[in-house]
């Protein structure tokens, strides 16, 4: 019977792992076009050479907050979109796509605010794009911190519309009859305008270096078409993009997949293992790890609720092999984008939560093969699920492997001081959140289990050691890499503040627990303390705009912060409950 | 009862009451200071909170502060104090050695803080590509420099520093026969062009009768600059040379003969000589292909010190500063179309305490929660054998 219940719970995580593995697999053809093939295409955009899929993916996110969406009853995909965008704009320009909640900005541009969400197509904006661009121009002068809630929508959308503009003026002149008459027309009169426009409005580089030039020198269509005019021979790469320009617009899959095909010999002759490189992030793009991982996490945590008042036998072991195949799949995307990136794995604020969750979901696999009680899993896939959520919410600005600013540029500190600080992070979230547990478990289970909740402390405390031991190492070595780069070692600059702040409660704690000031109950509402002081270190710091950490100001940041305190203080609140809850129960014999 | 009162204290400054109560002030400063930098940018906001002992509040009501909360440095004192309390009171056992590597680490951490807040002297050198330099610049302090320029080849530096100059009064300049009378010093003005029928200007000489100056509060700002400013009157020979106004804020030099001598007058920011000098060969400023992320930025430097004999090429970048004659120059900021490189100059004799205290501390926790480890496992063992 238990030999069947193990096999159970194994082929469950088995299960979900088959599924993240499906999820890999590539898509079809649309309309018989090759898409996925032209999002294989590399290019060179934000600094580094990524396939043109990536860019899809994050502009689509960045305009619709999907990576896809629907139009006249089929799913239409990034690929296929950014193939539409580039070369079929009176297409693309129907779709609708622009979401904007913000009433002031529909109302701008003449439209009804709808139930649902409001989505508008480029052609719905295009006759306002004027009044757009006057607005958010007034609105950009303003700090981000000042502007009011219009202000920052209408300079928000202005971004969206611009990148959507130049994505659509990037391989050909939107309205101009295509690449190919562009090519035949090198030499006349007016040609040099237009390649300035294309230069201008560029938005990436799709040309490979030529051979014997820079490396990076990639070109964009238009620098290739202006260096054509004066003279230097035509790119290779110049002709088959004109084909698959003509091919797409004369719907003839055929010529498109051939042309795509010597498209990709252009590529591979001029620039070796681009193509390789692009498609390797191609499959990382379409299996989205963190997306499929934190469904697990979820599914995990469901299993492990139902297990506590439903075959607990069977279903415990379930929820820890379908968490054990969450971390795989989130392990799995984490090394992925360690290889893809060439860098640690913490290098932004969007990595640093994928980090933190992988962190305290490692923490909890460890903590329940010590103690086996449900609670390392239930706390491991509930942190899991949160951080990749937050995650996911940081990953829609766009490219999220982005280059690193000259004083970051430095794979040693990265590796050192920020993975050190940021398992810190895991350490105090993951003691955070099991003192969450033991509140919640105090209240829900009438009977008090002296040995369960004194396993809870020790999982906590020990946590707790560690993350002061992490943070405290951390915060030392971010010291030291200042010394080195900015000529001293401690500067009280925010972001450090935060990190001190988060040794010094632990710190706090372990003192207060040994001199013997607080017992089981005090250390876990202090440990509780602990998520709203990791929380503000984190993001908080961000919040203010001072200081040399302070990348990316996120202004919806400031509620969801409030919001997570406020929810912490009520789990406080819980944690130090009257006693007459929990500390009168007769201690009823089983 | 001296011994009591003794004991009394000992108990005080080793009770964990103690600690906790100052980390929890430390925590409470260090979230006033970080919110405080938004208004009154970092420096100052570090001055107010951190480098006193006391934290001041003007209220509106009163004509002068009122000390509101413990300030940075006593609480690190009394956490110092605390701390090296504790540290002796550790009993000399290997149980123990963990806790003691800890706190020992964290003395060394926090007197390298003190050291790095009193004797840290941060400095910067602006060099233009082919240019020569062999002195530092303050970032906030100014002086008055006379300049004795009669030499073409060679120009005699005098320099009179505003802490001086703020006290008034005369003062002879050493090696010449200048006495300086400082008429007024404003520690922060603004000036702007006299305007016609306003009342006079103190001023008697140099561009100073044609501007109008009015003091201005002092700032604190990171990217603000206090403007100091001063009317002096140089004599010598027991002849005035009229009264000169000399600010930051002016540009053009100002100068005049005495004896054959030319000496130039200029309020500038404090300079430090060195025995050695700089010349930037190459500024490098490389961004990722096609945008402007900055890459890197790199400076070729070419280090002249006669007294050494040494004459080294050497390149200074991110990351990668130049620890030289006690002083560390980075690569921090640069300017004219990429031809002018700036270096933050840091002089801090503590510098290594950090490094120190970082190889303690961590190795402390390691040992300690090794213990910790071991004793529990082997209670466990025990548990499960009994």
């Amino acid at each position: 019977m238990t030999f069947v219940k193990k096999y159970l719970a194994w082929g469950a995580g088995i299960f979900a792992l088959l599924i993240a593995l499906f999820v890999a697999l590539p898509g079809g053809k649309a309309r018989g076009f090759d898409v996925s093939g032209f999002g294989n295409l590399p290019i060179l955009e934000g600094g580094r050479v990524k396939p043109l899929d990536s860019l899809a993916r994050n502009s689509l996110l960045v305009i619709h907050s999907r990576q896809g969406f629907r139009h006249q009853g089929r799913m239409v995909g990034p690929d296929e979109w950014i193939l539409d965008v580039m070369f079929r704009p009176q297409v693309a320009d129907q779709q609708a796509i622009f979401v904007i909640d913000d009433p002031d900005v529909i109302g701008l541009i003449g439209a009804q605010q709808k139930q649902n969400r409001n989505y508008f197509s480029f052609a719905d904006l295009s006759s306002h794009l004027d009044e757009i661009q006057k607005q958010a121009s007034n609105a950009q002068q303003k700090k981000p911190q000042t502007r009011s809630r219009f202000e920052s929508a209408i300079s928000n959308l202005f971004d969206r519309v611009y990148l959507y503009y130049k994505l659509r003026n990037t391989l050909q002149l939107a309205g101009s009859p295509g690449l190919g008459w562009e090519i035949q027309s090198l030499g006349t009169a007016e040609a040099p305008l237009r390649h300035q426009d294309l230069i201008q409005l560029a938005h990436f580089r799709i040309l490979p270096p030529t051979a014997g030039a820079n490396p990076d020198a990639w070109q964009s269509v238009g620098q290739a078409l202006s260096a054509a005019q004066s003279g230097v021979p035509l790119h290779p790469g110049l002709a088959p993009l004109a084909k698959m320009n003509a091919a797409y617009v004369a719907n003839d899959a055929a010529a498109f997949n051939q042309a795509l095909h010597e498209m990709n010999s252009v590529v591979s002759t001029l620039k070796p293992g681009a193509l390789d490189h692009a498609t390797n992030e191609v499959i990382f793009n379409r299996a989205q790890p963190f997306f499929v991982g934190l469904s697990i996490y979820f599914v995990a945590f469901l299993t492990l609720c139902i297990s506590w008042i439903y075959k607990p036998d069977l279903l415990r072991p379930t929820a820890y092999a379908l968490l054990v195949s969450g971390a795989i799949v989130h392990t799995l995307g984490l090394a992925a984008r360690i290889i893809l990136q060439g860098r640690p794995p913490v290098t932004n604020l969007y990595s640093s939560a994928i980090f933190v969750g992988w962190g305290a979901v490692i923490l909890g696999l460890i903590v329940e093969r010590m103690y086996r009680k449900g609670f390392g899993t239930a706390v491991a896939s509930l942190a899991g699920f949160a951080t990749l959520i937050v995650a996911q919410n940081l990953g829609t600005e766009g490219d999220t492997m982005e280059m690193m600013r000259a004083v970051l540029d430095s794979n040693f500190w990265l590796a050192t001081h920020v993975v050190t600080i940021t398992i810190g992070y895991s350490g105090t979230f993951l003691a955070g959140a099991i003192a969450i547990a033991y509140a919640l478990r105090k209240h829900i289970v009438g009977k008090a289990d002296p040995e369960t909740e004194k396993a809870l402390v020790d999982m906590a405390y020990g946590i707790i050691c560690f993350s002061l031991f992490f943070s405290f190492v951390g915060t030392v070595l971010g010291g030291i890499w200042a010394d080195q780069s900015w000529g001293r070692f401690w500067g009280w600059d925010p972001k450090e503040n935060g990190a001190l702040l988060i040794v010094l409660w632990n710190a706090v704690i372990l003192h207060a627990r040994w001199a013997g000031y607080v017992r089981e109950r005090g250390t876990m509402v202090m440990a509780i303390f602990g998520n709203m002081i990791t929380a503000a270190s984190w993001f908080g710091v961000n919040l203010l705009g001072v200081g040399l950490h302070a990348y990316g100001f996120t202004d919806s940041g400031f509620w969801w912060l409030v919001g997570f305190w406020a929810t912490q203080l009520v789990f406080m609140g819980i944690c130090y409950a009257p006693a007459r809850f929990w500390m009168e129960k007769p201690h009823a014999k089983a | 009862m001296i011994k009591t009162i003794a004991s009394r204290i000992g108990a005080f400054f080793k009770s964990f009451q103690l600690t906790i109560v100052l980390l929890v002030l430390l925590m409470c400063l260090v979230v006033l200071c970080t919110l405080a930098q938004v208004e009154m940018g970092t420096q100052g906001a570090v001055n107010a909170y951190m480098r006193s002992f006391v934290v001041m509040k003007h209220f509106s009501a009163l004509p002068f502060p009122l000390p509101v909360f413990p300030g940075g440095a006593l609480v690190g004192l009394f956490l110092t104090l605390n701390l090296i309390a504790k540290t002796l009171d550790i009993k000399l056992s290997w149980q123990k050695a963990g806790m003691w590597l800890v706190h020992a680490g964290l003395v060394i951490l926090f007197a390298g803080e003190f050291v790095a807040g009193m004797m840290q002297v941060d400095t910067n050198m602006s060099i233009e590509v082919g240019q020569t330099v062999n002195y530092v610049s303050s970032y906030k302090n100014t002086e008055l420099a006379i300049i004795d320029v009669t030499d073409p080849t060679w120009d005699e530096v005098y320099s009179v520093p505003d802490t001086l100059l703020a006290k008034g009064g005369p003062i002879a300049i050493p090696g010449t026969p200048i006495t300086l009378n400082v008429k007024q010093f404003f520690p922060n003005a603004e000036l702007s062009n006299l305007p016609p029928g306003a009342p006079p200007s103190m001023a008697t000489a140099g561009v100073g009768p044609g501007v109008a100056i009015v003091e201005k509060p002092l700032v604190s700002a990171d990217n603000e600059m206090n403007q100091a400013s001063a009317f002096v009157e140089p004599m010598a020979g027991g002849r005035s040379y009229g009264t000169w106004l000399v600010s930051v804020a002016l540009g053009a030099p100002q100068s005049f003969i005495h004896e054959g001598h030319n000496y130039v007058l200029t309020m500038r920011l404090r300079r430090q000589y060195l025995p050695y000098a700089f010349t930037l060969k190459q500024f490098k400023h490389d961004v990722y292909p096609g945008t402007d992320i900055p890459k890197n930025f790199s400076s070729l430097v070419q280090v002249v010190n006669p007294s050494r004999q040494e004459s080294r090429e050497v390149l200074i970048y991110m990351n990668q500063p130049l620890r030289y004659e006690g002083k560390t120059f980075y690569q921090a900021s640069f300017g004219k179309n990429d031809t002018l490189s700036i270096l933050s100059v840091v002089e801090n004799p503590g510098w290594l305490l950090p490094y120190v205290s970082c190889v303690l501390v961590s190795l402390g926790l390691l040992v300690h929660f090794a213990i910790v480890l071991r004793r529990s496992l082997k209670r466990r063992q025990d548990k499960k054998e009994g």
